[in-house]
């Protein structure tokens, strides 16, 4: 009697303890087991919001969750999503940032590992492309976020350019070597000012030389197009002592080409974000731009492209050091997805963010044209339907799988989005003229040296410490001679 | 002889060569307003026209001036996935409250400065140097009072904000048209046994209609065009439509030219609305305000 009373005990604590962990984490296999919550996610633009629109189909089919999605506009996304953590709270569940901005963000997202095991999370961590696993996504060595746009800069050129014989015996006759997609930066500029104002597609139109975005914003579009030159020319952001390196003679001789070329460019290049350059290359009025991976999709678009099929895709210009070409693009900035500390609703979120982060959910994401959202997975560069949704998209995805291993990061530092503010208008200042290249880098670095004290140098400078121990095993260290004898 | 015969024809040279310099002049001046017009009207043109385009029409060339085939096809997506109509609304609502209550709150202020001199002679003049403070200073104090209030991402908080960053000017601007108005006539109604307040309302306000009309108008669109505040301390549900047209023109000019442009449509058209019903009170407010304050 007493034991079939004990058995009856255990019987009804098994129930309830079954009962009441099924009720904490609902089963996967559970149509809609999260039906009628809705998250709240933060985003930085339109596009964004319209990239999250993508998957909400199947995110309602499978989890039965919504997003509420609000776009807080990408100058001020960063200060006042910061304000908004700094208060200690947040209204919003799942959270997009610059992976750039990490240590300002990291401490307030909430680490995924706990997660993944309470709740079997599978992030398909292989499948992520190296670089962006190594240095997008962990904050003190914890793993606090996914990818959601794998940004980097590839160079595209119009053929046409390239391909005309006329063009080819011109080019040849003036500088002396063979008409080719420029693989260093001095031969960029050659073929820039060659292609400058005339018709080298055979009209009679007055075209460009190339493209470039030189605009001083809050996302540093001209502090991108220096930064590839002066890495190549074997510039570093910082010493081992928080020293801004920017204004050595990497960064000089990088900033002076680029006030040099710049009659080669469009006029307004200094007010181009990041879609006027795609328009002038898929409209034919530039033969050469190297810019995001976006710029594909539009590229092969026939509804806009004048270029589908007849576009070449490959690694951004390097200098030639000693007989070999070191290549340094850049990581521009990105976006990662994460949860946030403060959100209340942190198991269905996390259930969201591993949903959008799916290899086959995340492929919609960046396959349309209309997110500008980049591939960060294997997967998706080696997607078949992928490869075969324009013109040439296979070779338009083997060359940003090219240029994974030569990426740069940005400083991942705290205060990482001022550094590139103060050094992105300085920059333009010397491509507007109204100061000379070596001046506007001298006082970017006053700025920066500003930022570090105020910040804390000995602070900055330990987070330094690990960067630039990252760096250097990605092969990225500062090279004083190389801007001398670079070609 | 001769004499008398030259003369008519010098006159009529005369008046030819005035007639051509007069009509030269106009000339010149009607292009002058032309190219000016082109100037300033030509962007909103093609904004408005790029609203109305097809995607495929946005980088034609040669350009394509009027669409062929008009749409709504761009407003209707921005009222429905980007929440255009929720954001149009809140616009809408947190100007009309801010204007009413800047007017509400001004007008008996600026009375007792005008008819008691409340405050001495200067104090209409310190509220204004409240509005020479920059609003990016005032920021942090105030997302961190309103949040401790409860009052972000909430209609109150932003209405109570631009209801307080407007009064200066408000104030400054009733001040002047209440000066100049005769207080012989407040004094009458007052005799006939009117109160204070009613002679206020039924008598004073009717008259100094136009610079309230001006307060209202500024209060209105300056609060209808405010970002800095709005960007703090809205949320989702609270955003305005300056706000919606930043996230489609900032951070890389994104796909959505045509709902972008749309958004700069909505965004401009009431505060140009109330422009147009206000701007007969508006030269005549704004000299009559401006020069007796």
């Amino acid at each position: 009697m007493r034991r079939a009373a004990l058995v009856i005990v255990a019987v009804v604590v098994l129930v309830g303890l079954v009962a009441l962990t099924g009720s904490r984490v609902p089963s996967v296999g559970a149509a809609r087991p999260y039906e009628g919550q809705t998250i709240r996610a933060v985003v930085n633009a339109e596009y964004v919001k319209y990239s999250l629109t993508l998957v909400e189909k199947d995110l309602y089919d499978k989890l039965g969750v919504k997003i509420e999605t609000e776009v807080i506009p990408a100058d001020a996304f960063v200060a006042k999503t910061l304000l908004e953590f700094n208060s200690g709270t947040s209204p919003w569940d799942l959270v997009m940032f610059g992976p750039s901005n990490m240590p300002d963000y990291g401490r307030h997202f909430e680490p995924l590992e706990p997660w993944v095991e309470k709740l079997k999370l599978d992030f398909g961590m292989d499948d992520i492309v190296p670089v962006f696993a190594k240095v997008m996504l962990r904050f003190q060595g914890k793993l606090v976020s996914m990818p959601y746009d794998g940004d980097i800069h590839i160079m595209y050129w119009n053929k046409v350019a390239f391909e005309r014989a006329d063009n080819k015996k011109k080019f040849k006759a003036k500088y002396n070597y063979d008409l080719a997609a420029p693989k260093t930066w001095k031969q960029w500029d050659d073929t820039a000012e060659f292609f400058h104002g005339w018709g080298w597609d055979g009209s009679d139109r007055k075209l460009f030389g190339a493209g470039a975005s030189y605009k001083p914003s809050g996302s540093g579009y001209s502090y991108h197009w220096w930064r590839q030159r002066f890495f190549a020319y074997g510039g570093n952001y910082f010493d081992a002592n928080m020293k801004p390196l920017i204004n050595t003679a990497a960064g000089v001789r990088a900033l002076d080409e680029m006030v040099r070329t710049m009659p080669y460019y469009p006029p307004g290049v200094m007010l181009f974000e990041s879609e006027e350059p795609k328009t002038l290359l898929v409209k034919g009025e530039i033969p050469l731009l190297h810019s995001w991976t976006s710029t594909g999709k539009r590229v092969g678009n026939p509804a806009e492209s004048v270029i589908v099929g007849k576009a070449g895709f490959g690694l951004v210009p390097g200098a030639e050091i000693d007989g070999k070409v070191i290549h340094r693009p850049a990581i521009t900035p990105g976006r990662g997805m994460a949860v946030s500390k403060y959100s209340k609703k942190k198991e269905v979120t996390m259930k969201v963010l591993e949903f959008i982060s799916l290899p086959d959910q995340s492929l919609k994401i960046v396959m349309d044209a209309k997110t500008i959202m980049d591939p960060w997975r294997v997967s998706h560069l080696r997607s078949p339907i992928f490869r075969k949704a324009f013109p040439d998209a296979d070779k338009y995805l083997d060359a940003i799988e090219a240029t994974f291993p030569f990426l740069v990061p940005d400083p991942v530092i705290p205060a990482a989005d001022e550094y590139q503010r103060k050094l992105s208008f300085e920059i333009t200042e010397a491509l507007a003229k109204r100061k000379s290249p070596k001046e506007a880098l001298d006082n970017a670095a006053v700025e920066w040296e500003k930022v570090t004290d105020r910040r804390g140098r000995d602070k900055q400078k330990a987070q330094w410490g690990e960067k630039m121990a990252e760096m250097k095993a990605l092969g990225i260290e500062y090279q004083p001679d190389w801007a001398a004898k670079a070609k | 002889m001769a004499i008398a015969i030259e003369r008519p024809r010098v006159v009529a040279r005369r008046a030819k060569r005035y007639r051509v310099q007069r009509g030269l002049a106009h000339l010149l001046t009607y292009l002058g307003l032309a190219a000016a017009l082109v100037f300033f009207l030509g962007p909103f043109f093609w904004i408005v026209t790029t609203s109305l385009k097809g995607n495929e029409d946005f980088f034609a060339f040669p350009p394509v001036w009027i669409p062929p085939d008009p749409s709504l096809a761009h407003y209707v997506a921005l009222f429905t996935r980007s929440s255009g109509a929720r954001y149009f609304t809140n616009s809408l609502v947190i100007s009309s409250l801010s204007m009413l209550a800047a007017l509400v709150v001004s007008l008996p202020t600026a009375y007792a400065i005008a008819r008691w001199r409340f405050g001495g002679g200067l104090l209409s003049a310190f509220l204004l140097v409240l509005r020479m403070l920059p609003a990016i200073a005032l920021i942090i104090p105030i997302y961190i009072m309103c949040k401790m209030l409860g009052l972000t991402n909430s209609y109150l908080g932003l209405v109570a904000l631009y209801t307080v960053v407007y009064i200066p000017f408000a104030v400054w601007l009733l001040v002047g048209f209440l000066r100049d108005f005769p207080v012989e006539i407040e004094e009458a109604a007052m005799i006939d046994g009117c109160s204070r307040l009613r002679a206020l309302v039924q008598v004073v306000v009717p008259i100094i209609a136009p610079g309230m009309a001006v307060v209202a108008l500024f209060a209105f669109i300056a609060t209808w065009n405010e970002f800095l505040f709005a960007i703090v301390l809205t949320g989702i549900e609270t955003k305005t439509m300056m706000v919606l047209v930043t996230s489609f023109t900032t951070g890389g000019t994104d796909m959505f030219y045509g709902e972008a442009s749309a958004s700069v449509v909505l965004g401009v058209l009431p505060a140009f609305a109330v422009a147009f019903m206000l701007q007969r009170y508006l030269v005549k407010g704004l000299a009559l305000g401006g020069t007796k304050g």
